[in-house]
């Protein structure tokens, strides 16, 4: 089974697109995981609900909101049609999409893991002379680094595989918004369940390696803190 | 000198302490659970509800009435935490440079590795440590951040009794060398007497005694079920006696048999602890007795606490504490001011470290 010159560009349009998204939601992710883990009360549930919701509705849903906002007419569209930055059905469309629907993926996993850090580290750094800003460098980020990653592993894993909310507000359109999920899905509406197929076995290659990869990681962690 | 007048609310009682503590070394004595490490942790800026009053040397650390809270890291105070917190993600070395300025002496990194002997740790991970090596460690990092105050909280589990890991001698190092201010929580009222100028008694949450540390011990049996009262002898070895198994403690004009040590070199100092279960009391000069150590003396004082009574002796121009069962005290018929002779073993003198 080799890939084709038409599955090479789609892989890379796909990898493209998840990458992007990832390293944007990965400063926003952290941050936020970081504040949910260090402050209590309604606010903070209120905000994790919201934050956790593209996890549980689906996703065409979640694509019908994003291009309700961004239509022309919507509120973010008129100030984006003004700068004259066109987003839907273009490429950045996907990277939306599936930055949405990866964002919780990454602050649960690094919220838990900023949890787990004793307060006390946190209060001894400042007691030693570092400020807020450099404890967070200094003690909670090298102590949550595995969470972290963990949780981008995860969210780069499902920006792979985003297909409804990419599918309503960027389309499907070969070379330009086509990512794997979509192409699979279209090639199989077309007949062509065995150039489909090699989409699917690459996939599983990438999201296996991805979650395995998770695995190890989250397993040494856990290890380390019974021991 | 250190102002303080700092409330804050505890879910046991309200913690109120209002002292003003002139010595640079001051013992917090104090049952479990009396405040002794809310306090240190509202001088370092740790407790955000503290309120009140502190001056460290003059400056204005918190005065929450005029709206001044400066930040932990803002504080120059070096706390160093009954558990020792150190970072696990760092090595010693990590740990020992964690709090030092970017333009800090190398020196002061230098010393602090020397005086708390922990140069072959440097490059060890925490969770390889022992709780002493730990405790160390954590002085030492403390120490490199230049404090102009050190507070230190020793655990009740490192009163060991084989004596190891004991931070005390690396404590009277440090307080005789670098000259750094400390508060030290102890409960052990033997060490706080021996290393401390003044003591601070604390009894939920309110100062019950301040003052000196001689005094404060006193009444510890009373107020600390579980404060002990170790006599600790800070002295010089003496040279080596024919015998090898005894060298001599010199301590003032007095002279004590300890156990030789290998490593004992003579003029060199050394601290040694003396259980007070291990001071024998008599009421008639001691003769044909194995002991070593025969001093006469005179009772100062005498406490009754359950079962045990607790003798306060000066003997060799030290004071000493027994420990004798109650009944054992009132057959004696000790009083204060009583003549007696204090006996003590070769081999009850431990050294510390």
């Amino acid at each position: 089974m080799t890939l084709t010159a038409d599955d090479f560009s789609i892989l890379l349009l796909t990898l493209r697109a998840a990458a992007i998204a990832t390293l944007l939601i990965l400063p926003v992710g952290i941050l936020a995981a970081w504040h949910l883990a260090r402050h209590r009360g309604t606010g903070r549930t209120l905000l994790e609900t919201l934050l956790s919701l593209p996890l549980v509705l689906p996703p065409t849903a979640v694509g019908l909101l994003l291009l309700e906002a961004l239509r022309k007419s919507g509120p973010l569209g008129r100030l984006l049609d003004r700068a004259g930055i066109e987003i839907l059905f273009t490429w950045k469309a996907v990277v939306l999409a599936t930055a949405v629907m990866s964002f919780p993926l990454l602050v649960r996993p690094a919220r838990t893991a900023f949890e787990e850090i004793d307060p006390r580290l946190l209060a001894m750094g400042r007691s030693l002379g570092s400020g807020p800003a450099s404890v967070f460098r200094r003690v909670a980020l090298p102590l949550a680094w595995r969470g972290i990653l963990g949780g981008t592993l995860l969210a780069f894993s499902r920006a792979l595989g985003e297909f409804g909310a990419t599918i309503m507000i960027a389309g499907s359109i070969p070379g330009r918004t086509q990512t794997m999920a979509l192409a699979i899905f279209q090639r199989t509406q077309i007949g062509q369940d065995r150039a489909a197929m090699r989409l699917v076995g690459v996939t599983v290659v990438i999201a296996f390696a991805a979650v395995w990869t998770t695995e190890v990681l989250t397993r040494r962690r856990a290890q380390k803190a019974a021991a | 000198m250190i102002e303080l007048d700092v409330a804050l609310p505890l879910p046991q009682f309200r913690l109120h302490v209002a002292a003003t503590l002139t010595a640079d070394t001051v013992a917090v004595l104090g049952p479990s659970g009396s405040g002794k490490t809310s306090l240190l942790e509202a001088i370092a800026g740790l407790r955000p509800k503290a309120s009140g009053r502190i001056t460290l040397g003059g400056e204005v650390v918190m005065d929450t009435a005029a709206g001044v809270f400066l930040p932990p890291e803002r504080r120059r105070v070096g706390y160093v935490p009954q558990d020792s917190c150190l970072f696990p993600h760092l090595d010693i070395r990590g740990n020992v440079r964690f709090g030092m300025a970017r333009g800090a002496r190398a020196r002061i990194f230098d010393e602090a590795v020397a005086i708390l002997e922990i140069a072959p740790l440097l490059d060890r991970f925490p969770t390889t440590l022992s709780g002493g090596e730990r405790q160390r460690v954590a002085l030492a990092r403390a120490i490199a951040t230049e404090p102009r105050l050190l507070l230190l909280d020793e655990p009740l589990a490192a009163v060991d009794p084989l004596l190891k890991g004991k931070i005390l001698p690396y404590l009277l190092r440090v307080r005789d060398t670098l000259e750094i201010p400390f508060l030290y929580v102890t409960h052990n009222a033997g060490e706080a007497r021996a290393v401390a100028r003044e003591a601070l008694v604390l009894r939920e949450g309110a100062v019950m005694f301040a003052g000196a540390p001689d005094e404060a011990l006193r009444s510890m049996s009373l107020v600390d079920p579980e404060a002990r009262f170790d006599n600790i002898l800070s002295g010089l070895l003496g040279k080596a006696s024919g015998i090898r198994e005894t060298g001599t403690l010199v301590v003032g004009e007095a002279l004590f048999a300890v156990p030789a040590e290998e490593t004992a070199r003579p003029g060199a100092g050394a601290v040694f602890s003396v259980a007070p279960e291990d001071v024998l009391v008599s009421t008639r000069p001691l003769e044909g007795i194995s002991a070593r150590n025969v001093h006469p003396g005179k009772v100062i004082s005498c406490e009754a606490s359950g079962g045990t009574a607790w003798i306060r002796i000066t003997a060799a121009q030290l004071e000493w504490t027994a420990r004798l069962t109650r009944p054992a005290a009132e057959e004696l018929g000790l009083a204060p001011g009583r003549e007696v002779w204090i006996a003590v073993k070769t081999h009850a003198f431990r050294r510390l470290r």
